[in-house]
């Protein structure tokens, strides 16, 4: 079937993107409800408080105003992505930790009642010292920001393979460089916002989310409501990035308004709140110790991390994680000491970043430049040398199933005539190349597989049932698509019903990269049960054997005997009659290690497949200003198999501003807590005249497990274009970048550093 | 204290009352449910809410409502006509340039006002025509290249 795709491989346009197009498209601030309320929060104007008491009653005889709530309304339940790191109250009680944590909140038939109720609402609160840098709230005279963290550390990741102290010893040449990173924001252009409505017992709910099902759940315990009472329902998403895999302050906030005043709320995040008061990036200090071997061959790493975790767990044991792992499942680590750090700090709650840790990243991969040229080696050639391939082991016992890494390398090399332009530069100008793997998929439970749905209609057009979740990335079409060329029904003709909790079943959502390997899989097993019952219909109907029969336009036929036909929609009605209509179930769950755990056991299968990609950065560095101008980018990914190449291309290019061109520009800056940077115009997102002229390769390495061959389409560009950025900035002036963003007034401390002869 | 205004939304004239406080965004959004126009900021940065008014494309969000008065608006709704897109709108989808589509209908709108204005555009042209719409997802790529691909078939 491989060979004859119809339709998989191919630029196809977008399912979704009509009604984007037209402005029909609904996202959640564009909902409106019978009745519905509007709801705005109060703040905590402290970075760190007791809270003595919380007043709603003068709010509530505003007129208009319909509820006002605080914590003290809520059912005590603290979420946390894990049993171990339960403590986020989402409205607490207790303290508030943060800037702009929510604290009360109302609901009214306007926007503007609800404001002035709001200015009503007395909360007591006594101040407390606050700490707002990782490295100090480490120390012991810290103020404790969460009684059962000591040290304000909130997750200590410690893995250890082979002998690194041996290995290092015996290293030709070994370097420690420590690297550091402001976190950035996830800038998604929708804010966020969500629409609550309960009634009759249940609470329907639509938010821009990356995962339905674990949000569902996390409000069910939030709200001491049982799963099925909560039903997150499917709504377009204007982005995600990370940033909306979990549950949000809001999600609680706009569900007890609407419990309390039994009419639909909605709340919607102002630009400086989305910043402030919804998730944000991890700051990260990177120190990296490298142990080498005169050819070039990685023999050690250690590495100490610490993470700016700001005022609560949240993906905590995941987010201390990723950035070595991604880089584990790139280079061959014979040796490695792993010490990563979440500390608390008083500053908004973090999250995920689909360019999660840059500095760990961008560092390991600048350090190796620098080592590889006192080497007298090629940085291409180190690459090539240290890379994994198919069939090996990470350095945590991760087996790489289907590997293009090489291929990116080399392609993305000759196209950018690398090794050239490497060794050959011309003043303050460089070029740069970054490598990175991609878990598609990791261990979460029984949420690590999905299931699909799919039942023909009678007049032979198809609906598609799936939890996948898009956040704009084009999930949605992907599951069109796949289908599509399973059932040999044209994209049209299917009709698509996904991430809503109460119709779909359990799917890992869109954050852990598993839509195109695990939901998709799912997708093309529960077409290919619908399609072996339209083949077995037709078989008998046109006296053919079932393996000689495909389905094509709408039609099944004889290969043999093209003349022999009937089209899907008869199949259809004959399946009615016999009173067996034709349903199709199917699910996918990886082979991974389910005992694998991130704190307790970091050891064993983390995902189903590896995608692979290459960066190479162009740039060139204004000695006056400290600008960093970056002509060129090239970004190869192997992303298996391209299901729809235009899409992958998309996801790559994206990735080239959010994560390239980011370092140059990018990273929340702070004052004591405060957000000095919360709106785009004080936070420069990249604009279209920024960005260099791009060019993108897709390698198909063609998966042995992945639906027609595919992994995820794009990620690894958005965890290495930073890595060819900092590597050319490396290559231009023989030094390693100390802070990102490489704005100009960090380039031109670091240049006159250069000149004191530090070179 | 609310104040009638008239003016042409997508071609047909439209008598409305108003409150002066209120920014144009707000009365196609909220009052005449053109929800198509995007809010992403709210102070003019990010071009999510952009709209042609007299041939310019105009940030709605902090456009007074009573500059509205006897205009000529056009907002993403306005673009198709009689179910047709418009060929902008079809650029878009072939051409790739939608990702998550919030940043979508702002883009079309800086982009029509472009062409309008100015039928073959450099690229430059286009870039600076689209500098105040923000996309986060594109890398605008595939928007330049949709835009690029209208005024070469022109």
């Amino acid at each position: 079937m491989d060979e004859n795709l119809k339709i998989v491989g191919k630029r196809v346009i977008r399912s979704d993107s009509y009604a984007k197009v037209t402005g029909g498209a609904l996202y959640t601030a564009d909902l409106k409800l019978p009745g519905m309320l509007y709801a705005k929060v109060l703040r905590s104007p402290y970075p760190h408080a007791k809270i003595l008491n919380i007043d709603v009653s003068k709010a509530l005889k505003v007129p208009g105003v319909k509820a006002a709530i605080s914590g003290f309304d809520a059912y005590g339940v603290k979420w946390g992505v894990f049993r171990y790191t339960q403590d986020h109250a989402m409205l607490p009680t207790d303290k508030v930790r943060y800037i702009g944590e929510d604290v009360a909140a109302v609901a009214a038939v306007d926007e503007e009642s609800a404001i002035e109720a709001l200015s009503l609402i007395k909360v007591e609160y006594e101040p407390l010292e606050a700490v707002f840098d990782p490295v100090e709230a480490m120390k012991d005279t810290a103020p404790q920001i969460h009684e059962q963290y000591k040290n304000n550390i909130n997750i200590h990741i410690h893995i250890e393979v082979g002998d690194v102290d041996k290995a290092m010893a015996k290293a030709y040449i070994v370097r420690e460089d420590t690297f550091k990173a402001k976190g950035e924001a996830y800038a998604m252009m929708e804010p966020y916002a969500v629409v609550a409505s309960y009634a009759n017992g249940y609470l329907d709910l639509w938010m821009p989310n990356a995962g339905p099902h674990v949000r569902a759940k996390a409000l069910s315990n939030l709200l001491k409501l049982p799963l099925n009472r909560v039903r997150v329902r499917h709504i377009n998403s204007g982005g995600a990035f990370g940033g909306r895999s979990e549950v949000a302050p809001g999600d609680l906030v706009a569900s007890l308004l609407s419990i309390k005043s039994g009419r639909p709320v909605k709340l919607v995040l102002t630009r400086e709140e989305n910043a402030m008061c919804s998730r944000q990036v991890h700051d990260i200090i990177a120190t990296v110790k490298t142990g080498m071997k005169k050819d070039g061959t990685i023999v050690a790493k250690e590495y100490k991390t610490i993470y700016d975790g700001g005022a609560y767990s949240s993906t905590g044991p995941i987010a201390t994680s990723i950035p070595y792992y991604v880089y584990e499942e790139c280079y061959r680590l014979p040796n490695v000491r792993y010490d990563g750090y979440r500390v608390f700090t008083n500053k908004g709650i973090r999250g995920m970043y689909g360019c999660h840790g840059r500095a760990f990243l961008a560092g390991n991969e600048a350090q190796m430049d620098l080592m590889a040229k006192e080497l007298g080696l090629d940085p291409v050639e180190v690459r090539l040398k240290n890379g994994l391939t198919a069939g090996e082991l990470t350095a945590t016992k991760s087996k790489i199933i289907s590997c293009g890494l090489k291929d990116t390398i080399i392609q993305a090399a000759e196209k950018s005539d690398f090794k050239k332009k490497w060794k050959k530069h011309t003043r303050n100008k460089g070029i740069g190349m970054g490598c990175v793997a991609i878990m598609c998929g990791f261990p979460m439970g029984f949420r690590s597989g999905s299931s699909c749905y799919v039942k023909i209609n009678d007049d032979g057009q198809v609906t598609l049932i799936t939890g996948m979740v898009d956040n704009g990335q084009g999930n949605e079409s992907l599951a069109v698509q796949v289908a599509s060329e399973v059932l040999g029904i044209p994209m049209d003709d299917i009709n698509l019903v996904n991430a809503d909790t109460e119709v779909t079943n359990l799917d890992p959502g869109s954050y852990s990269q598993a839509a195109a390997y695990v939901g998709a899989n799912a997708v093309k097993a529960a077409c290919e049960d619908a399609r072996k019952k339209i083949i077995a219909i037709a078989s008998k109907k046109l006296g053919v054997p079932e393996e000689e029969i495909d389905l094509k336009d709408r039609v099944a036929y004889s290969v043999k005997t093209p003349d022999k036909r009937m089209p899907i929609s008869w199949i259809t009605r004959e399946a009615f009659f016999k009173g067996e209509p034709i349903v199709g179930t199917g699910s996918f769950f990886p082979d991974i290690d389910l005992e694998r755990e991130w704190v307790s056991k970091p050891e064993g299968q983390m995902a189903g497949t590896y995608s692979f990609g290459t960066s190479v950065a162009e740039i060139e560095i204004d000695e006056e200003t400290g600008k960093i101008k970056v002509p060129k980018f090239i970004a190869a990914h192997d992303c298996g198999r391209p299901i729809n190449p235009m899409a992958v291309e998309g996801q790559m290019e994206g990735s080239v501003g959010q994560a390239g061109i980011a370092t140059i520009f990018e990273g929340n800056m702070w004052y004591k807590g405060f957000l000095l940077n919360p709106d785009l115009l004080e936070y420069k997102v990249p604009l279209a005249c920024d960005m260099p002229d791009i060019e993108t390769i897709i390698v198909s390495s063609n998966d042995p497990k992945g639906p027609f061959g595919a992994k995820e389409g794009g990620l690894t560009i958005r965890m290495n274009a930073y890595s060819a950025i900092a590597c050319a900035f490396t290559n231009a002036t023989g030094m390693l970048f100390e802070e990102l963003p490489l704005t100009p007034d960090n380039v031109l401390k670091l240049l006159e550093k250069n000149k004191g002869g530090k070179r | 204290m609310r104040k009638e205004i008239t003016f042409t939304l997508n071609n047909e004239e439209v008598t409305v009352e108003v409150e002066p406080k209120w920014t144009l965004l707000y009365l196609l959004r909220e009052v005449l449910g053109l929800t198509g126009t995007k809010e992403g900021c709210g102070y003019g940065e990010c071009g999510a809410c952009t709209v042609i008014i007299e041939g310019k494309a105009v940030n709605s969000c902090i456009y007074p409502v009573l500059e509205a008065e006897g205009k000529n608006i056009t907002t993403i709704e306005g673009l198709s006509k009689n179910g047709e897109l418009h060929v902008l709108q079809k650029a878009f989808i072939e051409k790739g340039a939608v990702q998550c589509g919030f940043c979508t209908p702002g883009m079309i709108m800086s982009a029509k006002a472009l062409l309008d204005e100015k039928p073959n555009p450099t690229e430059d042209d286009i870039k600076e025509a689209i500098e105040g719409n923000l996309c986060r997802c594109t890398g605008y790529v595939m928007i330049i290249d949709a835009i690029k691909s209208v005024a070469a078939g022109r």
